[in-house]
């Protein structure tokens, strides 16, 4: 643990009564051992894990359909779409409901961590890792005491994805 | 208030209209859309203070309304205005004799609809 | 007007053109039936309508023109006129007139107000000639804004009301308490002279007169408003005296009499203008003439210069723009007109669900495994009232579709006329109920039909008693219910479709080539085909190729089929089968591995389990299906969407003949689980169309299931023959 100086104890112990100073909420989930957060304005709901009905003829990361009190959702595995192994779902296997373009759709994800507030000042643009990895949809890494975020572009992650229509997606590059 | 209304008109805007007024003005409101719907709804239902109703009707006209409501004891005396257009205005003599209180002359307001209820509603 | 009504507008364009469709379809059977009283009362009655609420938002043009219809109708319906084809003919057109004047109104349209003047003078005439017009009334509000004046009057009022005063309802008490309220009352004097001996009085007759003293500022006109009701039958006087006599007590010199009294032989301050008439300085028309000259802000604003004429008239135009603009705005939201007994069973049925719930979470509260049967039994009657209420609510925007028919019968006159045929329009079934939406969307797939056959089919009279045919044609528009969908068909007694035209101009236009073998069904199909028309003059109605390509993608898009039957020289039927509504569908459950979906039961022609070897494989990929003698292309759905079927053997498998649009294509699923209702729910709102599936559902465990696309599997099937060839 490295030692934090006087601020950032100050704006930890703000962020855990809930203070938001110039910054924005995030609600954290995890994916293994990796930490990403997402808009709270973004955000519907968090729900358990439940079957949903498998789309034919869409990619892997597309794990199918659930009803949403009457309204047919699509849900993506974050996971697949990152490309990192999936694994068995468990107990803590949640489903971030999130509204991007008026569109809903869920997100699967390994658990929800946090609700944080992160300082404007502490979010740095995503490194370049190469061609390896895919961070166009990373809007920048957020850090929050210790802890380093990878905050997402909803807009971008989602309307490169498929769930688009052809129209919406050449936006993204 | 705690006033009943009835209210007979074979035009649904019409009828929701002056419904709406005297609704606003603390009636309960009976709706019936000829004479003859007006005749069945208050042989059953609670006795009116007071019946605002159309003539040109189909199935029964306002004028053997006014007559078959004369007719009944719980009617004797019970105010009934009569919504006539100006070019009707022979009907007037027709609809006295027949036994209405008076008359709203169309088009109204619900200003004067209200003020000429006032003038015939007992309190 | 006030705009306390205006929230009723929108109620009125829809009342309105229901008297609208009324007055027209009436106006064209009284063409057949020009005796028919009740038929005229019903029309008076709609027009008499719309002018009487008309006037209730200000639209004083739809009133007056309306006003002018009513008056040649009333005379029509006394008798004093009788209804002649230019009258008809008239009135139709008013009718269209007074349409557009109404649209203008709700939308701020122009009118061509050289018509409506034509019509309104043509009307005014046709109704002149031969009886007395009763007098043209304008619309103006009843009452007099009440004029302020400046000083107290007094006024002294004799009042002696008829014997029958109470059988009208009158209270003289009511009419006290209402002078009371203009000012005081200082004297009330009871006359009891007329009163009977005890034994010779009705109590329900009224003996009493009054001599009041009224102290108020209001103008003697207001005090006389009082006896509105009364006036022309009691004797009534109402005086002005000076305050000096009334303090006295000098009662009027006036004698009573049967009619009101007028108000000019008062004392007291007369106005300005009655003054110089009676001086002999101005006469009475010289005065009227100044009072009528009385100005509008905007004249007075001219005449100082403060604005110029252009400006005022931008200034009014913007007025009457903000207007209309309210008016089209509130036309947009849609509304529908629901029975009231509807909504009431509605209501109960929603009681009963309450009733039940409670009664179920009471249940939960304290379950024990013995009150099973008990639990069952509710969530069976759960499921009762949840079906129920579905049905009501469906049924709400349910509406009889003659309301999409009653436009025809207008449309075949004119076709009729404007083509020199004899065609006579026989409808049935308009009773018949189907949702809001379909109906407002087949409006226009069958004017298409009922022109074609009015202009394609039916021959000219001359043509017809050739063949030994009636000269009169006949249209027949049927609407029936056939299971969950509902069936149109508009049938004609003309020439029929003709198979070699249709060949040779489908080859001609390259649509098929010669040597295509078609079925009939196949060839009368070609007629839906964008750009064909087999119309051998082009007439403005129909023939332009545009229309039957149209009808056909109108009734697809909204899940429906068009099929056609015909015989050469007999004539020919269109039939358009429809679901009811287009939220739910009759839907087949069928299961390929562990997944299940859902078949439109609509589509589903067959379900058959193959017989070894009757499955043909084109050039290795495609397949046929032999079905009594026919290939069929087939699909096997875990091919399709990518599963683990349990049956890869097409003879293990069931195979459903799925058709549409008069294309087949035979699908192959692993078991038929069974048929249920489902709301179709969309995909395309939170993601996006996916091949070979036309919506989701949820099914009965929470779970979303998809609806086949028919059509798109034919694609995919046809495709892959298409590939494999």
């Amino acid at each position: 643990m490295p030692s934090a100086t006087l601020e950032t104890a100050a704006r930890e112990l703000n962020q855990q009564i809930g203070l938001t100073s110039d910054g924005s909420q995030f609600l954290t989930f995890n994916l293994g051992e990796e930490l990403y957060g997402v808009d709270i304005l973004r955000v519907q709901e968090i729900k358990g894990y439940t079957t949903v009905t498998k789309i034919p003829n869409t990619p892997s990361h597309i794990k199918g359909v659930l009803n949403l009190r009457g309204t047919i959702v699509p849900i993506i595995e974050l996971r697949t779409k990152f490309g990192m192994p999936t694994i068995e779902y468990t107990a803590f296997t949640v489903i971030i409901v999130v509204v991007v373009r008026d569109k809903v759709m869920g997100l699967v994800v390994d658990s929800v961590s946090d609700v944080l507030n992160i300082d404007k000042n502490d979010i740095q643009v995503p490194p370049q890792f190469g061609a390896k990895v895919d961070v166009s949809f990373l809007n920048g890494i957020g850090k929050s005491g210790d802890k380093l975020v990878a905050l997402l572009d909803m807009d971008r992650l989602l309307s490169e994805d498929e769930i688009q229509e052809a129209t919406v997606a050449t936006k993204a590059a | 208030m705690g006033k009943t209304a009835l209210i007979v008109d074979d035009s649904p805007t019409m009828r929701q209209m002056v419904a709406f007024t005297l609704t606003n003005a603390g009636f309960t409101v009976v709706q019936a859309e000829h004479g003859k719907d007006a005749v069945n709804k208050v042989s059953v239902g609670p006795k009116m203070d007071i019946v605002v109703t159309d003539l040109n009707m189909p199935e029964m006209d306002g004028i053997t309304l006014i007559k078959e409501l004369r007719k009944m004891a719980s009617f004797k005396f019970t105010p009934i205005l009569m919504l006539t257009t100006e070019s009707a205005i022979e009907k007037k003599q027709a609809g006295k004799e027949a036994g209405a209180t008076g008359w709203i002359v169309k088009p109204f307001n619900p200003e004067l609809l209200l003020k000429t209820i006032a003038k015939v509603l007992p309190a | 007007m006030s705009n306390d009504f205006a929230q009723f507008q929108a109620a009125f364009f829809e009342e309105a053109a229901e008297h609208l469709a009324v007055v027209e379809e009436g106006l064209l059977e009284l063409e057949q039936h020009p005796e028919d009283l009740d038929l005229l009362n019903k029309i008076f009655r709609s027009a008499h309508s719309i002018k009487g609420t008309s006037g209730m938002f200000g639209f004083n043009a739809v009133a007056q023109f309306t006003h002018k219809m009513e008056t040649l109708l009333d005379l029509l319906r006394n008798g004093q006129k009788a209804v002649s084809p230019p009258i008809a003919d008239l009135l139709l057109k008013s009718t269209d007139c007074l349409k557009t004047l109404i649209e203008s109104v709700k939308t701020g349209a122009p009118v061509d107000d050289a018509a409506v003047q034509r019509l309104t003078s043509e009307l005014a005439s046709a109704s002149a000639a031969g009886a007395p017009q009763p007098p043209a009334s304008e619309l103006t509000t009843a009452i007099d804004p009440a004029q302020s004046g400046d000083l107290t009057k007094t006024y002294v009022i004799t009042w002696t009301p008829p014997n029958w005063l109470f059988q009208r309802g009158l209270d003289p008490l009511q009419t006290m308490k209402e002078l009371r309220g203009l000012g005081e009352l200082t004297k009330v004097t009871l006359d009891v002279s007329r009163l009977p001996h005890l034994t010779d009085i009705d109590p329900e007759q009224c003996y009493l007169a009054w001599e009041l003293q009224l102290r108020t500022e209001k103008d003697s006109k207001i005090v006389e408003a009082v006896f509105e009701f009364v006036r022309e039958d009691s004797q009534l006087s109402i005086q002005q005296v000076s305050a000096k006599e009334a303090d006295k007590g000098v009662q009027s010199q006036s004698v009573s009499t049967a009619t009101p009294m007028p108000t000019s032989e008062m004392d007291g301050p007369k106005p300005i203008g009655q003054i110089l008439v009676e001086g002999g300085v101005v006469s009475s028309s010289a005065l009227d003439h100044a009072l009528a000259q009385q100005k509008r802000v905007g004249e007075i604003l001219v005449e100082q210069k403060a604005v110029t004429p252009q400006q005022l008239e931008q200034a009014l135009q913007k007025q009457r723009q903000q207007e209309s603009g309210a008016h089209a705005k509130k036309a947009d939201t849609a509304s529908i007109r629901v029975d009231t007994a509807k909504i009431d069973k509605l209501i109960n049925l929603v009681g009963e669900l309450v009733i039940t719930q409670s009664m179920l979470s009471d249940l939960g509260a304290r379950f024990e495994m013995s009150q099973l049967h008990v639990l069952l039994e509710r969530v069976a009657q759960l499921e009762r009232n949840t079906r129920e209420i579905q049905e009501r609510v469906m049924s709400i925007r349910m509406l009889p579709i003659g309301t999409a028919f009653s436009r025809f019968p207008r449309l075949v006159r004119d076709l009729a006329a404007k083509a020199g045929k004899k065609i006579q329009l026989v409808m049935t079934g308009e009773e018949t109920e189907l949702d809001k939406t379909v109906i407002e969307s087949i409006g226009d797939p069958l004017t298409h039909l009922i022109r074609n056959s009015a202009d394609h089919g039916l021959e000219l009279p001359e043509e017809r008693l050739d063949n030994n045919k009636p000269e009169m044609g006949t249209i027949k528009l049927n609407a029936f219910h056939e299971g969950g969908s509902i069936c149109i068909t508009v049938e004609d007694d003309g020439r029929g479709l003709n198979r070699d035209k249709i060949l040779a101009k489908a080859i001609r236009q390259g649509l098929i080539s010669e040597n295509d073998k078609l079925s009939d069904e196949q060839i009368w199909s070609l007629i839906f085909k964008p750009g064909f028309s087999t119309a051998e003059k082009v007439t403005d109605v129909s023939g332009r190729g545009v229309g039957m390509d149209v009808v056909k993608r109108n009734i697809e898009g909204l899940g429906g089929t068009v099929s056609i039957k015909t015989t050469l020289g007999k004539g020919a039927t269109f039939t358009l089968k429809l679901p009811l509504t287009l939220a739910i569908i009759e839907g087949m459950t069928v299961r390929v591995g562990r997944e299940t979906y859902i078949v439109p039961l609509l589509s589903i022609l067959e379900s058959i389990q193959p017989k070894e070897g009757s499955v043909k494989t084109v050039v290795g990929k495609g397949e046929l299906i032999n079905v009594r003698g026919t290939y069929l292309p087939m699909a096997r759905l875990y091919e399709v969407f990518a599963l683990e079927p349990e049956h890869k053997l097409a003879t293990k498998a069931i195979l459903l003949i799925l058709e549409t649009e008069g294309e087949r294509v035979a699908v192959m699923v692993d078991e038929i689980l069974g048929q249920q209702q489902v709301v179709i729910k969309s995909m395309e709102q939170n993601f996006r169309k996916v091949e070979g599936i036309a919506g989701a559902t949820i099914l009965g465990d929470g779970t979303v299931g998809f609806i086949l696309d028919v059509r798109g599997l034919i694609e995919i099937a046809r495709q892959e023959t298409a590939m494999a060839a």
